[in-house]
């Protein structure tokens, strides 16, 4: 039996985001999902609101956009969703990708059959994958495009790693890494990249023989950074930390929509195992140096730094972000690359301004709420 | 000169020291046995032992000595209500507003079903309403140890700590407002009976205040040093208490106010969430083995059936001002059951307002007691009881976290 992919709007997009439930007392992670969930249920709201793995997370996602605009709006609908529920309950909301200073052996699985799987097989990398993401979901029309794509977008994962980047501390310290929570992601046994096959059916193949194998039941098994998802009719992106506000995040998923159309229309690289031997390092390194990372081009073979290249990409989506309505957006991420600041700039600075971690994130969820 | 004046001579030197160390290990180790052993809540051990060698039982610890160490008693009491003013968030109470409005429910209704319960039992009038009005506040040193025992933690967690620091300043400022009745029911004169009331509960909150903007100032001064702003807060919560005292106002009330004012009013976030982890423990411990020995099993004898009486009609006050609002807030009945049973415990704090009272006029006291303390020794043995297997069928203790094993 192979994977039926469902053809979708090319450069349609849609977001997710796992977010932060806070104590207002301590600041720490809060236990509260499930009763946040049950608020949230009573009232009317745009989007899905869904719990995640422990009990102090929750993930909103929106429905499906063509207009990064109407995305943001939605994102905001749900983010005021949420809070003014969480407010009820006296909780506070955050985005940013890693809780500067829970404890992870303290993370309670929320309770639902899959989690309580997952924790059973993973033991503690289960409660250590208390950690925040975005994941990027860019429509494409059929599964041969979403194979392509998957390959050629490879080259630029590392410009939304830097971009999004928003967990410089965990458990307390600081871990001179701009994201460290991709470390966190690295340690699953199927994590890293989907294998070079061709097209789509030669997709199915390696999926059935990985069934076959009994080393995954379904395309959940597999935690790649990019993977089609068929029930969608999309590529997901999943390497990007939840950024400090639902601006940010819309933002970026303008960029990957624009860097699709891109790659899709003007089809200026095929797909090269090159881009897969200098992967794991440009990777590393756009999650250690955030904008500032050294970058690798397999397909020229240059180094030049990360922010450089983002800069040359932006220039070269222009026409296609004119085409989607998203130039604004661009133009900020463009902005903000002369000074190479991020998320993580930002609550670094933050730290060394007010001098505790417990600071920074009650800062960083008055962000998030927009206050 | 006496040759064997270096060998040690009865009474002891530093008797005080000894008397305090085995009050702290005879307690732990009760606590340590009704948890391994009995399945209890360990403050129930703690009680126990204290009732155990107390002038009830076995007299090792007698009337002189729970009076040396009352001081302990008072700076484990300033701790607990620091950290229980710090949990009052009126923006919290803004928000949501039915929130108070439940705990106005649940307070008044506690008082009025105790009242009314003991004047069936032809209670005194003044006597019924300051024992109602003890009725109304849960204890916060059984609801913090026990949390912090079972590691809970959660919006219910959150929630009966935020309606305890609530139906606690209800409590105190009515029993300061009751002494007012006590005076002229022992034929003091109105100045007297309105001065006392207003001088204790804006001493108070001013001391508390003093305090407050003296904390602030110094944790700037510190910076954000957990362990630095930890000693100094307990360095004034201890001053504070001592200085309540000489001015003779209200410990309970300066110190909850302390607490609130760092919670509401800290504009720049200046002091820091300490937590009262592994050091406070010693209080708690000291607090519940010396009220454990403060309780006395004649009064159950004497008054056990008004202290049953009033223990259910206390339940039912605030079973039913909780369920009540309990839509509104968004919260399931079934939680806001829990959460009445959770705040079941009334104790230490109730002792101390009776000691209160009977400071003013002994006799008052006295019958007071007779009438809450029946009340008190059940609580105490059940209220950490109720309050554990209130948060964990919540699922907030780590109890509730043992997750069943997945199917294969």
């Amino acid at each position: 039996m192979s994977l039926e992919f469902t053809n979708s709007d090319a450069f349609t997009m849609g977001v997710e985001l796992e977010l932060m439930i806070l104590s207002t007392h301590d600041w720490d992670l809060m236990r509260g999902a499930e009763d946040l969930l049950a608020l949230i249920e009573k009232v009317e709201h745009p989007g899905e609101i869904k719990p995640e793995i422990t009990e102090s997370m929750i993930e909103i996602s929106t429905s499906v956009h063509r207009d990064y605009r109407e995305m943001l709006a939605e994102l905001e609908a749900i983010r005021d969703t949420v809070l003014t529920q969480a407010q009820r309950l006296n909780l506070a909301i955050s985005g940013g990708g890693a809780h500067p200073f829970q404890h992870w052996a303290e993370q309670r699985i929320f309770p639902k059959e899959r989690f309580f799987h997952l924790h059973e097989m993973y033991g503690y990398l289960a409660k250590q994958f208390t950690v925040f993401g975005q994941h990027i979901h860019i429509g494409v029309s059929c599964g041969d495009d979403a194979v392509y794509l998957t390959h050629v977008i490879s080259r630029y994962i590392p410009h939304f790693i830097a971009l999004s980047a928003s967990s410089p501390f965990s458990q307390g310290i600081d871990t001179a890494f701009d994201s460290s929570r991709l470390n966190n992601i690295n340690a699953f046994p199927l994590s890293g990249t989907m294998p070079f096959v061709k097209d789509w059916a030669d997709f199915n193949a390696y999926f059935d023989s990985m069934r076959d194998l009994q080393v995954v039941e379904s395309m959940k098994d597999f935690y790649w950074d990019i993977r089609p998802k068929p029930e969608f009719g999309t590529i997901e992106i999943r390497v990007c930390d939840t950024p400090l506000t639902v601006r940010k995040a819309a933002m970026i998923g303008a960029y990957a929509q624009a860097l699709a159309r891109h790659l899709m229309l003007d089809r200026p690289h095929e797909p090269s195992l090159d881009v897969y031997r200098v992967y794991s390092f440009n990777r590393f390194t756009a999650c250690r140096y955030g904008l500032d990372a050294g970058f690798i081009d397999a397909h020229s073979r240059e180094r030049r730094t990360l922010k450089e290249d983002i800069a040359v990409t932006l220039k070269t989506l222009a026409p296609h972000a004119a085409a989607l309505g998203s130039g604004a957006a661009l133009a900020e991420i463009s902005g903000g690359l002369e000074s190479a600041q991020n998320d993580s700039s930002w609550l670094r600075e933050t730290y060394r301004s007010t001098g505790a971690l417990s600071d920074v994130v009650r800062l960083q969820s008055g962000r998030w709420s927009n206050e | 000169m006496d040759d064997a004046s270096f060998l040690p001579a009865f009474p002891f030197a530093a008797a005080n020291l000894m008397l305090v160390g085995a009050v702290l290990l005879c307690g732990l180790a009760a606590g340590q046995v009704f948890v391994r052993f009995l399945r209890l809540p360990r403050i129930t051990g703690f009680v126990a032992a204290g009732l155990l060698l107390g002038p009830a039982v076995l007299n090792l610890i007698d009337q002189t000595m729970l009076n040396e160490l009352s001081i302990f008693v008072d700076i484990s009491l300033g701790l607990i209500l620091f950290e229980l003013g710090r949990r009052l968030d009126f923006r919290w109470l803004m928000r949501d507003r039915w929130l108070l409005a439940s705990s106005v429910a649940e307070s008044l209704l506690s008082f009025l079903l105790v009242f009314a319960t003991l004047r069936l039992f032809n209670v005194g009038g003044v006597y019924a309403a300051t024992a109602a009005a003890i009725a109304m506040a849960t204890s916060p040193a059984v609801l913090l140890m026990v949390i912090h025992d079972r590691r809970a933690k959660g919006p219910l967690t959150e929630r009966m700590l935020a309606l305890t620091a609530l139906n606690n300043v209800f409590a105190f400022l009515l029993i300061t407002l009751l002494f007012g009745f006590v005076h002229l029911e022992y034929k003091a004169n109105w100045v007297k009976a309105v001065a006392h009331p207003l001088y204790m509960i804006f001493g108070s909150i001013v001391l508390g205040y003093l305090a407050f903007m003296i904390a602030r100032w110094l944790a700037r001064w510190l910076g954000k040093r957990e362990d630095a702003q930890f000693a100094m807060l307990l360095g004034l919560i201890v001053t504070t208490v001592g200085f309540a005292i000489s001015f003779k106002l209200s410990v309970l009330l300066a110190l909850l106010a302390f607490g609130v004012f760092v919670k509401n009013q800290d504009r720049d976030h200046d002091l820091m969430a300490v937590e009262f982890g592994p050091g406070a423990q010693f209080f708690f411990v000291v607090l519940f083995v010396i009220t454990g020995a403060g309780l006395q099993l004649s009064e159950l004898a004497v008054a056990g059936v008004v202290g049953a009486a009033f223990v259910v009609a206390r339940l039912a006050g605030k079973l039913v001002g909780l369920m009540m609002f309990a839509p509104l807030s968004g919260l399931s009945q079934n939680k806001a059951a829990l959460l009445a049973v959770g705040m079941v415990p009334m104790s230490a704090i109730a002792v101390v307002m009776v000691q209160g009272a009977s400071a003013l006029y002994p006799e008052f006291g006295a019958r007071l007691s007779a009438i809450v303390l029946s009340a008190v020794v059940i609580l105490e043995l059940v209220g950490p009881l109720a309050t554990q297997w209130s948060l964990t069928r919540a699922g907030e203790t780590e109890e509730a976290a043992r997750q069943p094993e997945p199917k294969q």
